[in-house]
């Protein structure tokens, strides 16, 4: 047994003491100063210090980081120490630098140099210690460093078993950070091969690289499925004994196991009926073995186990393929959500909700809806209980909605503040999309915000009544029911909302029955008003003019409300105009114009629900995609639908009555002049982007091109991809047509700049996105559609690109393209990634036109005009004369008839 | 992948932080806040597993922890780990550095940072799991104490015979030192 500590430093162990000493915070500050006082006078007086003092200086500055302290020197020290032939000044000095160093200093040159000595010496534990630092770095300079080296120790021959481990990791990490910069080659295709390995520390690594390969592409590493099913296939049969250190308590390389599985859930099931049986029979292996009795009462045992058998359960759920095995997952999930431990639940629930997602078994998973509710119940963990509100969400369809929806409305009453607001999210979709009657979906809404009034965001009020308005059936029990729950001496904002704009729209529905004439709906909404936000009064006023329509009786008593000082004098610039506008109206307008006016909201256009959008905003990974979209309708209207996802900014154009709060553009306003539009607005499409002419430029020549282009690209405009694309990005794209190389999009988060050259029918694009955050960009994906009949002109090929793009960092995506006919659209690509959690998406047409593959000829002044005294039918000559609006630059008109490919 | 290991003891000072991603130093301390902040409040025999703070990457990560005695061993991670693959990952990291400083405490984490370091280094690689085999990698810590001791022997044999001579008493002094109550983390349910 080795005993690393023995040997301490003296000073260290001092220093720390002093510091734990410390009685308060100044006094640990003074003591850290002096100190740092000290090592840096060390550093730079005493050129003599020895390996040891250098190493204990270096100590001490670790542990006053890891207190917090910034450290702002000692770096040239650390890399001074690399150089040496020391083991321990090297390894000290390696931890310091892979500690304390940023990707961006300056010394990272000199720390490359000494890591690529390190490369090439042929001492191991120097190459490991190398190898550590890159891979804990992994910056863009030491991956364009390093790029021919790392490869070449993971697959040659003589290199050890720990560095090839190393190097497998380190090339991970480099392809991460930056995968264009690793040069592709022979090693690639050796690399599955690894999987054979005889060291077990070699294929666990060589696993995890493989499978960050793979997912960029995984065609040309298809063959690593099968070896990945015999290593399996050979670790599950395998006794506990066989394996000798790389059994864990009895479990055979659990971890390995695990890489292997999620391995495979980067393919479909194996199309080899032999390799597939293969793997089938491992599944069965893996699920039997959870049967057996433990072999070991620690509780090491089973979890070693069991994250073997929850990774199978996910494979299988992957493949999706094999009911049998579907069935059996399940039960054995279902065991899992009674076991005693904690973690075992919390996992049993999440794997059941992807479960839950598969036709096959969708109808087992059903069967524990029970087990699932009580978990949600009596749980002691909000972990554990907020994967039970996931799963009943999954697992909720048209024949337990009532019931599910019913629990977690009673569960919402008394669950924890931080998982209310997904909860009403979650109650108030289910409610929607299962709903056979809508009268049940009004009163769950209404429930809801009695309930968690204060969780219950704007999209789910705007949907209930977006709904109401769209539904005949309803209107009458809503007005009945709002007015019903009005009644109660305290309700929440929210109610008062939907209660002034459905009782404004529908209030004559109820009015029959004297409890609830039109005096007394207005007495009741007026009595909350004094206790409302200055929007809510706004919304309010709006209800009353409704009503001086509605029930001309009572007229006079709104008109005296609306004139009162408290409205009419109001500070409140909003308050103030309706409350004045409103009045005007109704005196000077016969009954006939306020009729029209004042009319009954028409119906709103279906579209995808605004709190879908939000719950996949909040969560993009709990949403299936797809498999809402069946229920709504709104994968009719796609121009709609995706002007909903282009939205970087927070979804302030989704949410369909937010201009009515912060404008007089309300919905009173649908039947005067100026509301024309609010239907449109209402659909977030508040500005269509219409094609200005902007004078881009001074060159007089550049307007015709725009003239020019903005007719042939006038039908694309009118097209579902110009709702899709990202602001200002067609003016960008329109540049592009005189010229190869520019900005072609900016916004906060991404740069993506174009270069792109043509010869003949061939062209090729490069794309440059750079990341402007300081924070990595996740899940970075680019897709080029070809909208309309576009891939039959034009065949693109996109070379990879993806994984992550590091802050500050730029990457590369070659685009090649040959033209086999013309073409008057643009392909589109789609840009999406994760910034700080958050789901991006960017629309963009890449910068492809038509003229790009206009090739000047050669040719002298005779062939010339034969050529163009043959032009002589009158449709080959057209002519328009424009007035320059600038003088005309040579130079500049030269430059852009070159980017037009005419030159 | 895993984003952050950090230890820190039941008052949250940080005992151990290693990020496998970039942060800046701020930022880091930040991050180790909020981890304690979410884990502390948590009970013992709840799931050791939550979602992760608003920092380090909200909900895409998670967080999964245990805790011995005195310390909270966190790793954060992404949708890619097993979480019960690294609840194994902390147990092999504990029970390596229990055999590594015989039975194991708070002190020798804090007097002993940068072994911890190559411990953990033997274990966890560019944020993967490099090795789980503890025998391969008390092996290989053994290897790099041998070639410490050689190369101490060879170059500081003076030096070290003066500080041998001043530290005769060295581990009864730590232990002589005013310091609170630690209790050994080895020895706990394994």
């Amino acid at each position: 047994m080795p005993t690393v500590k023995g040997d301490g430093m003296r000073g260290l162990a001092v220093f720390i003491s002093d510091i734990r000493n410390c009685k308060s915070k100044e006094a640990e500050i003074k003591r850290i100063n002096k100190e740092l006082a000290n090592i840096r006078s060390k550093f730079k007086g005493d050129k003599t210090l020895d390996g040891y003092q250098k190493k204990k200086y270096v100590c001490k500055l670790l542990f006053i980081f890891l207190l917090g302290h910034d450290i702002d020197f000692g770096h040239m020290e650390a890399v001074n120490l690399l150089s040496s032939n020391r083991y321990t000044e090297k390894q000290i000095g390696y931890l310091f630098i892979s500690v304390l160093i940023g990707a961006n200093n300056d010394l990272m040159k000199l720390v490359i140099q000494a890591i690529r000595n390190d490369l090439a010496g042929r001492n191991p534990i120097h190459i490991t210690l190398a190898l550590q630092c890159v891979a804990n770095i992994g910056s863009r300079e030491m991956a364009e460093g390093l790029s021919v080296d790392i490869p070449k120790l993971l697959v040659s021959g003589d290199t050890i078993d720990s560095v090839k481990q190393s190097a497998a990791l380190t090339l991970l990490r480099l392809l991460r950070s930056s995968p264009d910069s690793i040069p592709m080659g022979e090693w690639m295709s050796r690399i599955i091969h690894l999987l054979n390995d005889q060291h077990m520390g070699v294929v666990t690594a060589a696993a995890s690289l493989i499978e960050n390969l793979v997912k960029k592409n995984p065609e040309e590493y298809k063959g690593c499925v099968s070896l990945a099913v015999s290593r399996l296939s050979r670790i599950v049969t395998s006794s506990y004994t066989d394996l000798q250190d790389y059994t864990y308590y009895f479990v055979p390389a659990p971890w390995l196991s695990v890489k292997l599985l999620r391995l495979l859930q980067n393919y479909p099931p194996p199309e080899d009926p032999a390799v597939k049986t293969r793997l089938s029979e491992c599944l069965e292996t893996i699920l039997n073995k959870a049967q057996e009795p433990p072999k070991s009462k620690k509780v090491q045992h089973s979890n070693a186990k069991n994250a073997v058998l929850f990774e199978a359960i996910n494979l299988i759920i992957h493949m999706d393929s094999d009911p049998n095995l579907l069935v059996r997952a399940c039960n054995q999930l279902g065991q899992f959500l009674q076991h005693r431990e904690t973690n075992l639940r919390y996992l049993a629930l999440e794997s059941m909700c992807l479960l839950a997602t598969s036709e096959f078994s969708h109808e087992a998973v059903k069967k524990h809806q029970e087990t699932v509710i009580t978990a949600l119940k009596t749980e002691r963990d909000v972990s554990v209980r907020q994967r039970a509100v996931d799963l009943l969400y999954a697992m909720c369809d048209r024949t337990n909605a009532e019931e599910i929806v019913g629990e977690m409305l009673e569960y919402l009453e008394s669950a924890d503040y931080s998982i209310r607001e997904e909860m009403v999210l979650k109650v108030a979709i289910l409610a929607e999309k299962y709903a056979v009657d809508y009268t049940w979906y009004v009163d769950v809404i209404l429930n809801l915000i009695r309930i968690a009034g204060d969780y219950v965001s704007e999209e789910v009020w705007y949907r209930v009544i977006q709904i109401v308005i769209n539904r005949d059936d309803v209107q009458g029990y809503a007005a009945k029911t709002v007015f019903e729950a009005l009644q109660a001496p305290a309700c929440h904002e929210n109610m008062v909302k939907v209660g002034g704009y459905i009782l404004g729209e529908f209030g004559n529905l109820i009015a029959g029955d004297p409890r609830s004439g039109s005096a007394v709906q207005f007495q009741l909404l007026h009595s909350k008003y004094h206790l409302c936000s200055p929007a809510t009064r706004g919304l309010l006023l709006s209800a009353y003019i409704k009503f001086i329509n509605l029930f001309p009786e009572i007229k006079h008593i709104i008109q005296d409300v609306l004139r009162s000082d408290n409205n009419m004098r109001n500070a409140d610039v909003e308050l103030q105009q309706r409350s004045i506008e409103y009045l005007q109206l109704s005196s000077i307008t016969t009954a006939d114009v306020l009729a029209t006016v004042l009319e009954e909201m028409p119906p709103f256009p279906e579209r995808e629900s605004s709190i879908l959008a939000k719950l996949k905003k909040k969560k993009p990974s709990s949403v299936p995609e797809g498999s809402e979209q069946k229920e709504t309708t709104a994968s009719k209207i796609p121009a709609v639908q995706m002007s909903n996802n282009v939205d970087i900014a927070p979804p302030t154009s989704i949410n369909l009555m937010s201009q009515g709060e912060s404008s007089t553009d309300d919905f009173v306003d649908q039947g005067s002049p100026q509301g024309g539009s609010a239907s449109v607005d209402l659909l977030g499409l508040g500005s269509p982007t219409q094609p200005t002419a902007p004078s881009v430029g001074s060159g007089g020549l550049l307007d015709m091109f725009d003239t020019l282009t903005s007719h042939s690209s006038a039908p694309a405009t009118n097209g579902i991809d110009l709702g899709g694309l990202s602001g200002g990005a067609e003016e960008a794209f329109r540049k592009f047509i005189c010229k190869n190389n520019g900005v072609l999009f900016e916004n906060d988060l991404l740069q993506i700049g174009v270069k792109s050259e043509y010869r003949e029918d061939l062209g090729r694009l490069w794309v440059f996105y750079g990341n402007k955050t300081t924070f990595q960009l996740n899940a970075f994906l680019v897709d080029v559609s070809t909208p309309g009949n576009l891939s039959e002109s034009l065949s693109i090929q996109q070379k990879p690109v993806g994984g992550e793009v590091e802050a500050g960092a730029q990457v590369k995506q070659q685009f090649n393209m040959a033209c086999v006919q013309e073409f008057a659209e643009a392909p589109v690509m789609t840009i999406q990634f994760l910034y700080s959690g958050a789901q991006q998406k960017i629309s963009l047409k890449l910068p492809v036109v038509l003229n790009k593959y206009i090739t000047p000829a050669e040719m002298d002044a005779n062939t010339f005009f034969t050529r163009w005294k043959a032009l002589n039918s009158p449709s080959q000559e057209c002519q328009q004369i424009i007035k320059a609006t600038s003088p005309i630059d040579h130079e500049q008109v030269k430059a852009k008839a070159s980017g037009y490919c005419v030159l | 992948m895993i984003k952050a290991i950090l230890v820190f003891n039941n008052h949250g000072k940080p005992r151990l932080s290693r990020f496998y991603q970039y942060y800046p130093e701020d930022m880091q301390q930040q991050i180790v806040r909020e981890t304690f902040h979410l884990v502390s409040k948590r009970d013992d025999n709840v799931c050791n597993f939550l979602e992760g703070g608003t920092l380090i990457g909200g909900s895409d990560f998670k967080i999964i922890y245990r805790h011995y005695a005195t310390l909270y061993f966190v790793f954060c991670v992404d949708s890619s780990e097993s979480e019960l693959g690294i609840l194994d990952l902390i147990q092999v990291f504990v029970e390596t550095l229990d055999k590594c400083f015989e039975n194991v405490c708070e002190l020798d984490l804090i007097f002993h940072v940068d072994k911890v370091h190559y411990i953990l280094a033997e274990l966890v690689m560019g944020g993967m799991v490099l090795e789980t085999n503890m025998t391969e990698i008390i092996t290989r810590i053994e290897e790099q104490n041998k070639l410490e001791k050689s190369e101490a022997g060879i170059a500081a044999a003076p030096a070290r015979a003066v500080s041998a001579l001043k530290e005769m008493n060295i581990p009864q002094k730590v232990k002589d030192m005013k310091l609170p109550d630690l209790p050994s983390i080895g020895n706990l349910k394994f």
